[in-house]
């Protein structure tokens, strides 16, 4: 491509450096392993998981601390500048806050595993730090932003839910080094809507709106029902705090799942028309985890809507949790594995012969190895708290490492050719 | 499909225009593209694209179809770019 050098590099010079966003990846990567592989050692405890500290816990937010909010932190710093024309504050800052992040996390999932509150306080307290600067760095952004009304409205939703998340996992760890503030019941209520449904949830489906047409190269989705689409997910967490907090209980935690199912399944119909309708509409095995994703997803909120129905489901917290991280790391994964070829292709020095494609930046062996892995692993996932099976977990945890270690080994390859 | 406005496409002796200033990503991504892939393999094409920003996601996708972006000269606060088929 014929762009020249100068010209690139102020166009890149409006991105942070390639070394932050995906030094966040990295980290996500690793965590993303170590995530499975504590399933191992943690089988026994897995099936009839319904909270507490132990190698579940720690998985469980390996999961959603490491991989999903790690990577959110790093694709939303790259790419919300683009999106909403806003430069990042401070990539100083940001880079300082990724670091920050990345001790937490490892000192919170610890102290979980260990069952060690003190070293749990600990991490939690710098996570929640990191966090609360990023939350700086996403407002300062999302408030200049114009013109792209549908993700600004997820992103302030996922910034609300993201302080109400830090608050009620504040209380959580209180109550674990003995200074109860709120209910248990109702901080753990909180925590799961505001920090999976809210933050993570929000910010991806807000995310879709600008990558999913990208990936498929068609229109975005109509502004109208979008805006519906985020306002339904967006009353459903309200209904869900109000209910967490013991008001109209009885009826407000059936309704808020299914409230969640509507606004998902109108985001599902939104994204899929967008996609069908592109220049590029077959996405391949990315988009098949994209799916397996809003599945996952769809089935933790109809678990919850039977919980909250009482009808008897076994083991229903573990087979919430399961569907929801499973879920939502489906999703993720599925992205990840689109957008990391194109921002290190964006990224990438020309050579003579100009930038490298994308395609040439993507390991396909190893995807296709994530993507076997990492199906089977869930499947058996679901299959152990479905059977109350030990073995299963571990054989789950067993196949999503090996799954996750091809996923590193793309993200490698990708990083070793970006910087060739 | 969408409620956002719709690019400006003209012709010139030049080559093909488009104008997608003031749109929201990732409309002005996916409206050069469309072009780009309407004008077809023709050797001699070109596309002029009127921006009012860096588009640094076309890059990669112009990259994979095998085109060219070069700057030239535009009004001032515009970003504009002959695209044409690499040699």
């Amino acid at each position: 491509m014929g762009v020249p050098a100068g010209f690139l590099r102020d166009a890149r010079g409006r991105l942070l450096p390639a070394s932050i966003p995906f030094r966040f990846f990295g980290a996500a990567t690793v965590f993303h392993l170590l995530a499975w592989a504590a399933l191992v050692p943690g089988a026994l405890a897995t099936p009839g998981f319904a909270g507490g500290l132990g190698l579940p816990l720690a998985a469980l937010h390996l999961v959603t601390l490491g991989v999903l909010a790690m990577t959110a932190l790093g694709a939303s710093l790259q790419l919300l500048p683009v999106a909403t024309r806003q430069p990042v504050a401070s990539p100083r800052a940001a880079a300082a806050l990724g670091w920050v992040y990345l001790a937490g996390v490892a000192a919170t999932t610890l102290g979980m595993a260990l069952a060690a509150p003190a070293l749990l306080a600990a991490g939690a307290a710098a996570t929640v730090g990191a966090l609360a600067a990023y939350a700086a760095l996403l407002a300062r952004n999302l408030r200049g932003a114009r013109g792209v009304p549908v993700v600004t409205a997820h992103g302030w939703a996922a910034w609300v839910s993201l302080g109400l998340a830090l608050a009620s996992a504040l209380a959580l760890a209180a109550a674990w080094l003995g200074h109860p503030v709120l209910a248990r019941p109702a901080a753990v209520g909180l925590h799961i809507a505001f920090a999976a449904y809210g933050f993570m949830g929000l910010l991806v489906l807000g995310f879709s709106h600008i990558l999913v047409p990208m990936f498929a190269l068609s229109d975005a989705p109509p502004r109208g029902p979008s805006l519906a689409s985020a306002g339904a997910a967006i009353a459903a967490l309200a209904l869900s705090a109000l209910g967490s907090l013991g008001i109209a209980e009885a009826w407000l935690a059936p309704l808020a799942p299914a409230v969640g199912l509507l606004a998902l399944g109108s985001h599902v119909v939104l994204m899929e028309r967008a996609r069908a309708s592109g220049m590029r509409p077959r996405l391949g095995r990315s988009f098949v985890l994209v799916r397996v994703g809003w599945a996952g997803l769809g089935a933790s909120l109809a678990v919850a809507l039977a919980m909250a129905l009482g009808l008897g489901v076994p083991r229903a917290p573990a087979l919430f949790g399961a569907l929801l991280a499973g879920g939502l790391l489906s999703l993720l994964l599925g992205m990840l594995s689109r957008i990391v070829p194109f921002l290190a292709a964006m990224h990438s020095t020309p050579g003579r012969r100009g930038p490298p494609l994308p395609s040439a930046l993507t390991a396909e062996r190893p995807l296709k190895l994530h993507f076997g892995c990492h199906l089977g692993a869930f499947a058996l996932l679901l299959a152990a708290i479905a059977l109350d099976s030990a073995a299963l977990v571990a054989a789950a945890g067993a196949v999503g490492t090996v799954g996750a270690a091809a996923f590193g080994a793309f993200f490698a390859v990708a990083c070793h050719k970006m910087r060739r | 499909m969408t409620s956002e406005p719709a690019p400006r496409r003209w012709s010139e002796p030049d080559g093909a225009h488009i104008d997608v200033r003031g749109l929201p990503p990732p409309q002005p991504l996916v409206a050069i593209l469309r072009l780009v892939r309407e004008t077809g393999d023709d050797a001699g094409a070109a596309v002029i694209v009127h921006h009012d920003r860096d588009p640094v996601l076309l890059y990669p996708e112009l990259a994979e179809l095998g085109w060219r972006a070069d700057r030239v000269a535009g009004e001032p606060g515009e970003v504009r770019l002959r695209l044409t088929r690499a040699r």
